[in-house]
């Protein structure tokens, strides 16, 4: 037992979990663990100008590592700023603590200056939040809100921390050991994988539907040693790219409203659908009722909840991805040999390479799919890919092929407009060591630009790659094809001139009008030794197809 | 619809009824009647009533079962269960003849009439859920002015 304040014994606590960056704002309310970071020399801090930015940052660095990332924010409006960041964490199940300065004890619910009522605003929008009311109390919460953000399904977790708490002075400790009360089943029953086993001997037709949880799970491995084994293609879940290396001759790529041809017939078409790590979206699965409708289902998660929640579920299995996939992979050994070859795996291969997708396109405008070609030919299989939200999220989704896992970070179950930017602030400051490049639409951009001075202060060299097609170009994509081409708000007119926005914050900023100038740009932007703008005029017209309609057939793509 | 009855038990902590009854919200599930207690251990017992098919009744019992503040969701069979409630009622002022109606109501269900002040009764009725809903009605507005119920508890009978 040491004698310190709170503020001192959140530090000793950050650190024992390992903590070295965090991304946040000051604010009367939490001065004194600023106050106490003044001291700190392991602990990095990164000034963001808007909090939501520090709760993307926090996300994006915990997408590309796995470890949580941190945000701190004053009380009130500096906590209520992170909302969306949080939410946004939620619904992709990474794991964020975020801490927030919270008015005295004494003077909560008397609408003091700054307060907001936090526990009741975080509640829905976290895996699990506390308020921290008395000092002796915080080591122990401080670890438990770390443990919980990474245990099972991670998730963020907010604190509360009242001011007098952080100055307030105890004999503390850091606790060595987390009091955990939950019981998480990682290993699956073995009755279990007996029956997926010999339901994937059996199937003619298997298809493997893998996504996030397969990233959290560390099981990327083991889905490619399933599908060799198996014979069996694996689509993946916007979230799930990277699994597999996309230009794997098994990989067909991402599934659903945007999803690839391939991939989208292979799941219509197969036997069996083993899903792992995913949670059938309904951006993935269409029309639940046309859904792999042929199929008998298999799904693996971490998460009951999931088991049975959007589609019926044939054989459910809870466990932990890696544990359950290697328990099949040992049972099928027994059982199948390597390499197999049939009908299907022709089958798969035909589509594979006949329902590629066309990226070579040389108009001006640029055409969005020649910039990603164009961006994939410049970086190596390190970098690491982060996205807006909109139709640039989907080019990159659709054309891109990922090579990694947690090499490609979107915004998936929120759609938030607004995360590229700060999340691959996060992701840069996490992997220092690759190239970080946000896919940009130029209205998500805006929702998040001030970052440019985070960035250039703290020279974190990220590029950005604006597809600049001056709309909301994924509101327009469905007004021209639902509203009758009438486009209403999505206009977004001829300011702002985002290579002059770079270089008012001290970036560096080029503009690429035609094809063959966006990969020498890209080169310079990456070695130019700052952050980057690359501001790529495409064309407005273009629409993201094929494409699904909201709850329609997934083998009923619109494709012009 | 059938009526569920969950037995949850979970930490005592800020926010964890809130935590339970806006899962239910969310769902567009109204909780029919909540009650909570604290066990001997120190941790709450919440006894939940409400309306759901198959499929919802599972999906709450894994949604709240997930929840991090909740130990465990016990799924009750009121056939292997002793469930009460409590109601206390109080009438408007009668006049003889209703007074004498009331006693004898009150008394063939087993209630107790705690006070009589000026002709005006308070009532202690306890029971199944049902049996306080019958004699309530039956009862009806003409008579009663004020009815407080204390929800649902109770007790398994595993001997385990
Ligand atoms: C404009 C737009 C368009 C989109 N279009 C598409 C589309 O066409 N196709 C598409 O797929 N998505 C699309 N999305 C994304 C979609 O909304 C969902 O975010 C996504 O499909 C969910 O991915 P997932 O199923 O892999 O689940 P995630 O949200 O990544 O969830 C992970 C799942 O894995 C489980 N899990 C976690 N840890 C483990 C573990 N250790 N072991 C086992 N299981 C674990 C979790 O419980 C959860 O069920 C789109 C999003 C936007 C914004
Ligand atoms: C914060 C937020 N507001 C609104 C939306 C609705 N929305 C989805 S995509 C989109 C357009 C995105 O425009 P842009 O960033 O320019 O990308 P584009 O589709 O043009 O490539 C909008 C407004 C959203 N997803 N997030
Ligand atoms: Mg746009």
């Amino acid at each position: 037992m040491v004698e310190m304040t709170g503020a001192k014994a959140l530090f000793e606590a950050l650190k024992a979990e390992g903590v070295k960056d965090i991304f946040g704002i000051p604010g009367g309310a939490i001065i004194p663990v600023y106050d106490a970071l003044y001291d700190e020399t392991d602990i990095h801090h990164i000034l963001t100008r808007h909090e939501q930015a520090a709760a993307h940052a926090a996300d994006g660095y915990a997408r590309a590592t796995g470890r949580p990332g941190v945000c701190f924010t004053t009380s009130g409006p500096g906590a209520t700023n992170l909302t969306t960041g949080i939410l946004n964490a939620y619904m992709d199940s990474s794991p964020v603590v975020a801490i927030s300065g919270q008015m005295p004890n004494s003077v909560l619910g008397s609408d003091a200056f700054q307060e907001a009522d936090m526990l009741s605003i975080m509640l829905p929008i976290t895996k699990h939040n506390f308020i921290i009311r008395k000092v002796v109390d915080l080591p122990a919460i401080i670890r438990l809100a770390f443990k919980t953000a990474t245990t099972g399904r991670p998730g963020p977790v907010h604190i509360d921390l009242p001011k007098d708490v952080q100055v307030s002075k105890a004999d503390l400790k850091i606790p060595a050991e987390v009091n955990y009360q939950k019981v998480i089943k990682l290993d699956p029953n073995p009755e279990d994988i007996r029956k997926a086993v010999k339901m994937l001997v059996d199937a003619e037709q298997p298809v493997i539907y893998a996504g996030g949880g397969v990233i959290i799970s560390s099981a990327s491995a083991e889905v490619v040693t399933l599908a060799e084994l198996l014979g069996a293609p694996v689509v993946t879940s916007l979230m799930g790219k990277g699994v597999i290396p996309e230009d794997h001759p098994l990989a067909l790529g991402m599934l659903g409203m945007h999803g690839r041809m391939a991939a989208n017939i292979a799941v219509s078409e197969c036997d069996v659908l083993l899903g792992v790590g995913v949670r059938f979206s309904d951006r993935a699965t269409g029309d639940v009722r046309h859904f792999a409708s042929r199929a008998k289902i298999i799904h693996i998660d971490i998460d009951q909840v999931e088991l049975g929640k959007n589609v019926r579920v044939d054989l459910p299995i809870v466990g932990d991805a890696k544990r359950a996939l290697a328990e099949i992979i040992k049972g099928l050994k027994l059982q199948v040999k390597h390499g197999r070859t049939s009908a299907w795996l022709q089958k798969v291969k035909k589509m594979r390479e006949e329902l590629a997708p066309r990226m070579d396109y040389d108009e001006v405008p640029i055409k969005p799919q020649r910039v990603i070609k164009e961006i994939m030919s410049v970086l190596n299989d390190d970098a690491i890919i982060v996205t807006e939200v909109g139709q640039c999220q989907m080019w990159a989704a659709h054309f891109y092929v990922v090579k990694k896992p947690r090499h490609f970070i979107s915004s998936g179950g929120l759609g938030t407009m607004g995360f590229g930017f700060p999340a691959s602030m996060g992701v840069k400051v996490a992997r220092p060591e690759c190239d970080v490049v946000n896919i940009a639409g130029d209205g998500s951009f805006l929702m998040n630009s001030q970052e440019l001075a985070t960035v250039v202060e703290n020279k974190i060299n990220v590029v950005s790659c604006i597809f600049n097609n001056r709309y909301l170009g994924m509101v327009k994509q469905w007004q021209d094809l639902f509203y009758q081409k009438r486009r209403s708000g999505v206009y977004l007119g001829k300011v702002p001139d985002f290579v002059k926005l770079a270089e008012a914050y001290g970036a560096w900023g080029d503009r690429a009008s035609r094809p063959s100038e966006i990969a020498p740009k890209l080169r310079e932007a990456l070695k130019c030794g700052k952050p980057a703008v690359l501001d790529i005029p495409i064309d407005p017209d273009e629409h993201v197809l094929p494409m699904v309609p909201s709850g329609g057939r997934l083998d009923e793509p619109i494709l012009t | 619809m059938k009526t569920r009855m969950f037995s949850v038990l979970c930490q005592n902590v800020p926010g964890v009824m809130m935590r339970i009854s806006r899962s239910f919200t969310r769902r567009q599930i109204n909780l029919d009647s909540i009650t909570v207690g604290i066990e001997p251990s120190g941790l709450a017992r919440v006894i939940l009533t409400f309306k759901a098919d198959d499929r919802m009744a599972e999906f709450m019992r894994r949604i709240l079962a997930r929840a991090e503040p909740i130990i465990d969701v016990e799924v009750i069979d009121p056939e292997r269960s002793i469930v009460r409630e409590i109601a206390l009622l109080k009438t408007k002022k009668l006049d003889e003849e209703q007074l004498w109606k009331v006693v004898q109501k009150v008394e063939s269900a087993g209630g107790k009439i705690l006070e009589d002040k000026g002709n005006v009764l308070i009532i202690e009725l306890s029971g199944s859920h049902e049996h306080i809903e019958n004699v309530v009605r039956e009862l009806g507005p003409e008579i009663l002015k004020e009815v407080a119920r204390s929800g649902q508890v109770l007790i398994s009978r595993e001997t385990i």
